[in-house]
């Protein structure tokens, strides 16, 4: 709040009013999902130029990037946070491996086409047997939760690398 | 970074940068033409830009629904140009309550948003501070402020902005947005029966 003194309705119950309206902030959310109109307003719409050319095409690897780690993060959102699991283990951590997996290759091999660096190449190259030998640790204990998120950790580490790279 | 607060105890501030990059992140996508990325800004924050159309229309709503959509269009439409000068919330925020004292403003044909007088006894209590207007919440009572009182009293009040931000935005001077300010509170607490 950054309303200054005089404007303080007082104190009292002057105070509770001030403080039942700061109450009234919080997130109402619309009785409809309003998504399905907004995009379809959106799908044909002209867009305000960018600022600059050399921009908009500095900007598509951290697209690229950021539409990964943005699905990652969401299927990890969507985790329960102790999810169901079964005495044969937790499918869900498995499916959910391979799913990321499949995203972060198709982005990285998108971002590649954009160059890269032989210097970064004994980096990259951790990271990715780094990446397979969690891939082969959750074959062996699909109910161990943290090695997902070390997966999602090192895709995201290559994904910098590889998007710094792409941009120099 | 979403990816290292993701798998570690996050307090609060390392949740609202996490939350602050990743908006960050989408946004950027969306300025290049990503709708799926603009889909997910939209689920992040549709409830808290709805939430302050619903307050400054003063009501739920087809009309706070049409604002809050119209709201989302606009920022589509504009984000190629954001600078990412300030966080993306703290924009579409902005945007929204713009969009949101537009429509008030072209509504003069039915409640008048400069000359309020005849509003301001709309939904007073009766003389004695009784009847209805006992039972009338707080949000209710806000919302049947005349419409540039209510603007006011929700920007700094509720939403905690400053009279120099207001006064630019409604495109008033300092002074008027204060005195607006007094007189809804004034209004606020009739219509509440002298409770808060």
């Amino acid at each position: 709040m950054t309303n200054s003194n005089d404007d303080a309705p007082g104190s009292g119950p002057g105070q509770v009013l001030r403080w039942q309206l700061q109450a009234l902030r919080r997130d109402i959310q619309p009785a409809h999902d309003l998504w399905p109109d907004i995009a379809n307003r959106i799908a044909d719409m002209p867009r305000q130029a960018a600022s600059t050319p050399r921009r908009v095409r500095s900007l598509v690897p951290w697209a690229l990037a950021a539409s990964v780690l943005l699905a990652v993060g969401f299927v990890w959102q969507l985790m329960p946070a102790s999810g169901p699991q079964t005495v044969e283990g937790n499918p869900l951590i498995r499916q959910q491996a391979v799913s990321m997996t499949l995203e972060y290759e198709g982005a990285l091999a998108r971002m590649e086409q954009a160059g890269t660096h032989p210097e970064m190449k004994p980096a990259l190259g951790d990271l990715d047997r780094s990446a397979a030998q969690i891939l082969t640790a959750i074959d062996h204990d699909p109910e161990a939760r943290f090695l997902l998120d070390q997966l999602r950790r090192t895709y995201a580490r290559r994904l910098q690398l590889t998007q710094r790279a792409a941009m120099t | 970074m979403l990816t290292a607060a993701m798998s570690e105890p996050m307090t609060d501030t390392t949740t609202a940068e996490v939350a602050a990059e990743t908006d960050a992140a989408w946004a950027r996508s969306a300025a290049a033409g990503d709708s799926v990325a603009f889909a997910s800004l939209y689920r992040r924050h549709a409830g808290r830009v709805h939430g302050v159309i619903v307050r400054l229309v003063g009501g739920h709503g087809v009309r706070a629904e049409d604002l809050t959509q119209e709201a989302f269009v606009r920022a589509w439409q504009a984000l190629p140009k954001f600078r990412f000068e300030s966080a993306f919330s703290t924009w579409l925020h902005r945007l929204a309550v713009t969009t949101a004292l537009m429509e008030l403003r072209s509504r003069r044909s039915g409640p008048r948003f400069d000359d309020e007088d005849a509003l301001d006894d709309f939904g007073v209590a009766d003389s004695a501070g009784n009847g209805t207007a006992l039972s009338m919440d707080l949000e209710r009572a806000v919302s049947t402020l005349p419409p540039r009182a209510r603007a006011v009293l929700v920007l700094h009040d509720v939403e905690g902005w400053k009279h120099e931000e207001i006064a630019n935005e409604l495109g008033m001077a300092i002074g008027s947005s204060k005195a607006q300010l007094h007189r809804a509170r004034q209004l606020l607490r009739r219509r509440l029966g002298g409770e808060a």
